[in-house]
């Protein structure tokens, strides 16, 4: 287990405190506290690449960064006029 | 332990500890716009820490371009759905994200948008 493992497990428990706000916390802070997980989870999985040493496994943190993107600003979108 | 390795878990470590913290603001801070204002440190400053520490360990690969388009993409994609989901949530509140009457910070004598 090398230093990128290790961080990316720190990382993980990060989501723990943006997952009680998800689950318990308003509406809209729960979207706050979503678009940080997002974010924690492509930091997440480009760490477990790198430290894996797996090369193909790069291609996932790209696409949900990407898919992060046009999600968020959709999901944002709804709660605005419709949720 | 190389120079590189060294370098390389300092800057994890630091990545780590902006995200934890970020993560226990949003836990903490009371309403939404309190909160947008700990995800910028995770969702901008962090992906940047976090690929210098891949860069200082691997070099300039493949794989550290591709870490880099991912990281690219949260940095640029953070203000835009920060700015969208501090819009929504005055919309929200308000009915509309332009300030009105009373509203702390309006200057006085009405703004631009009042003019006819």
């Amino acid at each position: 287990m090398n230093g990128f493992v290790i961080a990316a497990i720190a990382m993980l428990i990060g989501t723990i405190p943006c997952g009680v706000v998800v689950l318990r916390g308003q509406i809209m802070a729960a979207v706050v506290a979503y678009e940080a997980i997002s974010s924690i989870v492509v930091m997440v999985l480009v760490l477990l690449s790198e430290g894996f040493r797996r090369s193909g496994e790069f291609e996932l943190p790209v696409l949900l960064a990407v898919l992060l993107f046009g999600s968020g600003l959709v999901f944002v979108r709804f709660m605005e006029r419709w949720l | 332990m190389s120079v590189r390795e060294v370098i390389a878990d300092v800057l994890l470590a630091v990545a780590v500890m902006i995200v934890l913290a970020s993560a226990v603001g949003i836990l903490v801070m009371r309403d939404t716009y309190q909160k947008l204002h700990y995800l910028t440190p995770a969702a901008l400053v962090a992906p940047v820490v976090v690929g210098l520490a891949i860069l200082a360990q691997s070099g300039l690969t493949d794989d550290t371009v591709q870490t880099g388009l991912a990281l690219v993409f949260i940095v640029i994609a953070g203000p835009f759905l920060s700015h969208a989901t501090i819009r929504a949530a005055r919309i929200r509140e308000t009915g509309d994200w332009r300030t009105r009457p009373g509203d702390p910070g309006r200057p006085r004598g009405g703004s631009a948008e009042d003019q006819p």
